[in-house]
């Protein structure tokens, strides 16, 4: 775990067997930020992962109630929060955090996670036993057996690319969700989990102009971007050239008083590069521009030990590129910012317009007709159109958004399920899973229902899990101005005909437009995507093969040899194109070796 | 000298409710020497008497184009049959009539702004500035917003609402036993900062379990306000009682323990052009807490008739809260200060100031 903190360490250990520790990254107060932190009287101990953004008017506040502080780091900050507020001292916070406080007095620990779970935080509960970590293999060690993998995880992870909700690929262990406190304590040793905080469905009215609406977005998309910018150390932007990342550097930008830093990651095949969108962008702000190429040679060379150092698998090939751009950011910059959340927030997929669209369909027409019609125009339809009639046609509508989200995967990733998987699980699984967040939610309309799934599952599971683990294997810190607190519940007073009406991410294309016209590049998004198919047919087929020649995941049976044989076949002859679900089984089977490795030390 | 023909065309008028049109109302009846007429839109409860002409449908949140067109409208036509010595426009929407009658008939014209309607009608109110005879702004710093918005600074005018003081009783009723934290406002303008009091709940709650924010008033954002108070488990610590009669509404300014509304500066400008509510409640022996931001910072003193806070801080906000809610006696003392303040802010000090205004423009033109 020494690369989330190559600077510093610490720890505490209570007589009554408590124990914290920390690996730090010094951001903040570089020389007296030393962790763990305790009170006046040492009777609270804290430990934080990630960082307090709102610390310094917090501060400001604790010291005119009379609190006396040693440091000005954002950990001292929880102690004397704590003292205050108690478990409420979430609702202080802005940031992106996972945090333990140990309350000697009472024998009782708080772990609280952030809104939107940006920073991760594992835990295992048995036995009156609570341990935990932010990564999951810092509780591997802790423990003498050997790990068993949970096999709805898998599943899951085979279907979606990563592991949804608070669940592990281990199957003890938890992670505690986005905007949760834990609660433990020696008389009531159980894991008492509260969710403090969810972005309200608010269905609000449409009182406000365009206009009105671009205004106020501005001064907090710019007041989130510049508290973001806070640090001791040096900052800078990644940058795409897409609209999201394109406003965090704006903004950045004009925050910052000398020129700042971009970094931008490229291909050689020009269909997938993106350096001349990042480099045109660079040019009007007038940032000191740095990029890099991703070639085929770098990705059989870096991808693999990557992959082993995942802590817990996440699937998106888009790690590949986020892990090189972080790798080229840390060579100048220990803190970076990007665009992520932005679509999560302000309705960036193009599948809410299809299910506003789909939504209004089948409130004029029976659904048999529409599923005729559906399949009718799929006939001879490939790719994104058949996909889009997909969406549009009959049978469950999670059903098809986890198709259309997935490639099909959600349907399709069985057939290479081994015989430890068949019987203890079913292919189900995710879909309940989406059904029951949806539910749960209470969400007023189609296209919200699925703003709210992907708020809850894909940001903290995949995009969010992706960022940290890219950026923390380099000891970069990342940070994502449009999870801003205020910025995302503004998002929310926006009716969703404003936020995906006209074209996908209105909003945040209107901004653009009205506020730096100059930037407006007039092109339609395009998703950040890496040519996957493509390396596993050159540059990663060697990889592949190699890993499952040893093939761990075959030898515990939770994969079926010849089933994924046979995938590798149809995509290495060009018949069909499997390279989501090879990458998925890649990353498992790295991942699975990685730890029987571990354990076996 | 008969009395000078005053002709009131506005949008905003009572039976509605809300400060513009509680002020409005005010001139009307307080100023006594004028003959005064008012063209306005109508309203359901509307007593059609010889002083008023009403146009339009029912009052509605939104002020349709008709509905304005017609009040513009019908102003001129009246206006030129009664032939007025002075118009005065209660809201720049309705600044065409009163620029056409101005150069119609040759009379001098009162532009009244707020704050917050300058930047949602730049052009429009530039003209309606730049041509009337003078402004009446609220506050400073609604004064400052028009100067901005393209008033010459000679022609503007600082005279600010009047607030009724009750009398105290003895036997009034008693304060809430729960600490009670106070709000009245039409629930339309997000500047008014209802999202920031949400947010500030939880942290009073973590030093008072059994504080409550009332919410007294109606209007389009009150769906989304009760959506978030049930979603952050709220839903027993905000109370929407909705729009109250005057009786009730007293009632409650006086059983409540601090009012707070943290309306802060919008990022198009403008905001509370006066915040008459924040006097209201001072006028009830009410500390406030408000946003340290354009007029507000006037209407509550900062230490002295309550605490100013920074708007966009629901932590600092909290702080002031819990504060007052846990020290009744350091709050009556910021109330009763405020009271003192609220005497000396009279209606009849701002019908006089008005009426010299008037006097003044229809002797010049003499």
């Amino acid at each position: 775990m020494v690369h989330r903190g190559p600077d510093d360490q610490g720890s505490f250990v209570d007589p009554s067997g408590a124990a914290l520790g920390a690996r730090r990254l010094s951001v903040i107060d570089v020389e007296g930020g030393h962790q763990p932190v305790c009170n006046e009287d040492g009777t609270i101990w804290a430990v934080l992962n990630g960082e307090i953004y709102n610390h310094p008017a917090l501060y400001a506040g604790l010291r005119a109630r009379g609190h006396v502080s040693r440091s000005r780091t954002d950990t001292e900050v929880l102690v004397h929060l704590y003292e205050d507020y108690g478990d409420a001292l979430v609702h202080a916070l802005e940031g992106m955090y996972c945090f333990a406080i140990w309350d000697a007095k009472r024998r009782r620990l708080l772990l609280a996670r952030d809104r939107f779970g940006e920073k991760p935080l594992f835990y295992r509960a048995s036995g009156g036993r609570l341990t935990f970590a932010s990564e999951l293999t810092a509780l591997q060690r802790g423990v003498d057996a050997a790990d068993a993998v949970d096999p709805v995880s898998l599943t899951a992870f085979l279907a979606l690319g990563y592991v949804p909700g608070s669940r592990s690929m281990v199957c003890d262990v938890s992670q505690l969700a986005p905007a949760s406190v834990l609660v433990w304590s020696s008389q009531d040793p159980v894991a008492r989990i509260s969710r403090y905080w969810r972005l309200p469905d608010l269905q609000p009215p449409a009182t406000r102009s365009l206009e009105e609406l671009t205004t106020e977005l501005d001064l907090r998309l710019s007041a989130a971007v510049r508290s973001r910018l806070l640090a001791d150390v040096p900052v800078g932007v990644l940058l795409s050239g897409g609209v999201d990342s394109t406003l965090v550097a704006a903004y950045a930008a004009r925050a910052s008083r000398g020129p700042i830093k971009t970094f931008t990651i490229g291909y050689d095949k020009s269909d997938f590069d993106e350096r001349p969108r990042a480099r045109r962008v660079a040019g009007i702000l007038g940032s000191e521009h740095l990029e890099m190429v991703l070639t085929p040679a770098g990705v059989a060379d870096g991808v693999p030990p990557m992959l082993r150092q995942l802590d817990q698998p996440v699937a998106d090939p888009a790690l590949v590129a986020l892990h090189a751009v972080c790798g080229l950011a840390r060579e100048h910059v220990t803190v970076a910012v990007g665009g992520e959340g932005a679509d999560e927030l302000f309705a960036g997929y193009p599948r809410y317009r299809w299910l506003a669209v789909s939504g209004r369909i089948a409130r004029v027409a029976p659904a048999p007709l529409v599923a005729a019609g559906a399949g009718a125009l799929s006939i001879g339809l490939r790719g994104r159109a058949r996909r889009l009639t997909d969406v549009l046609g009959g049978g469950h509508v999670v059903e098809r958004h986890l198709n259309w989200v997935t490639d099909g995967l959600a349907q399709g990733a069985q057939q290479i399920w081994g015989p430890a998987l068949r019987g203890l699980t079913t292919p189900f699984e995710p879909v309940a899973d989406a059904n029951e967040v949806i539910a749960r939610s209470g969400a007023s309309g189609l296209v919200r229902a699925f703003m709210t799934l992907d708020q809850e599952r894909w940001l903290p599971n995949d995009v969010l899990t992706k960022a940290d683990r890219s950026s923390m294997l380099v000891s970069l810190e990342m940070r994502t101005p449009f999870l801003d607190r205020s910025l995302a519940e503004f998002a929310a007073t926006v009716p969703i005909s404003e936020h995906a009406g006209p074209r996908d991410k209105h909003l945040l294309r209107s901004l653009i437009e009205r506020v730096w016209p100059e930037l407006d590049s007039g092109q339609p998004k395009k998703a950040f995507r890496v040519p996957l198919a493509e390396w596993l047919r050159g540059p990663l087929r060697p990889v592949l093969d190699a890993q499952l020649a040893r093939g761990q995941a075959f030898a515990e049976g939770w994969l079926d040899r010849s089933a994924v044989g046979q995938l590798v076949d149809e995509h290495a002859s060009g018949r069909a194109d499997r390279s989501r679900l090879l990458w998925s089984v890649l990353a498992f089977e790295s991942w699975l070796e990685a730890q029987r490795g571990t354990s076996a030390l | 000298m008969r009395r000078p023909r005053v002709l009131l065309v506005t949008p905003d008028f009572p039976p509605a409710t809300g400060g513009i049109q509680r002020l409005l109302g005010e001139i009307v009846a307080r100023c006594a020497g004028w003959d005064t007429r008012v063209v306005t839109i109508a309203q359901a409860g509307d007593a059609q008497g010889g002083a008023r002409v009403s146009v339009g449908g029912r009052a509605s949140a939104l002020l349709r184009p008709t509905r304005i067109a017609r009040l513009n409208a019908t102003g001129v036509w009246r206006g030129i049959g009664w032939r007025p010595d002075v118009v005065i426009c209660g809201h720049v929407v309705a600044s065409p009539a009163a620029l056409v009658l101005q150069a119609a008939l040759r009379v001098p014209t009162v532009q009244y702004v707020y704050a917050s309607e300058l930047s949602h009608r730049r052009r429009l109110s530039r003209v309606a500035l730049g041509r009337s005879t003078a402004t009446v702004a609220l506050s400073r710093h609604a004064a400052d917003v028009a100067r901005s918005a393209g008033a010459d600074p000679a022609r503007v005018h600082v005279i600010s609402p009047g607030v009724d003081v009750p009398e105290p009783s003895a036997d009034g009723p008693a304060k809430f036993e729960l600490p009670t934290v106070l709000t009245v406002a039409r629930l339309a303008d997000r500047y008014k900062g209802f999202d920031v009091m949400l947010r500030a709940m939880p942290l009073v709650r973590a030093r008072l379990p059994a504080a409550r924010w009332v919410v007294i008033g109606d209007g389009p954002l009150r769906g989304e306000l009760e959506r978030t108070a049930r979603a952050w488990g709220l839903e027993d610590a905000v109370l929407f009682p909705g729009q109250v009669a005057d009786q009730e509404l007293d009632e409650w300014f006086s059983r409540a323990h601090v009012f707070a509304m943290l309306s802060r500066l919008p990022a198009d400008g403008g905001g509370e052009g006066y915040g008459l509510v924040y006097l209201e409640a001072a006028a009830h022996g009410l500390a406030c807490v408000a946003g340290n931001a354009g007029a507000v910072a006037e209407a509550v003193i900062d230490g002295e008739t309550g605490l100013l806070v920074d708007a966009n801080d629901h932590v600092e906000a909290a702080a002031a809260l819990t504060q007052l809610l846990a020290d009744p006696a350091g709050a009556a003392d910021l109330g009763a200060a405020g009271r003192a303040r609220a005497l000396t802010q009279s209606w009849e000090r701002m019908a006089a100031a008005l009426e010299a205004l008037v006097d003044e423009l229809i002797g010049s033109r003499r």
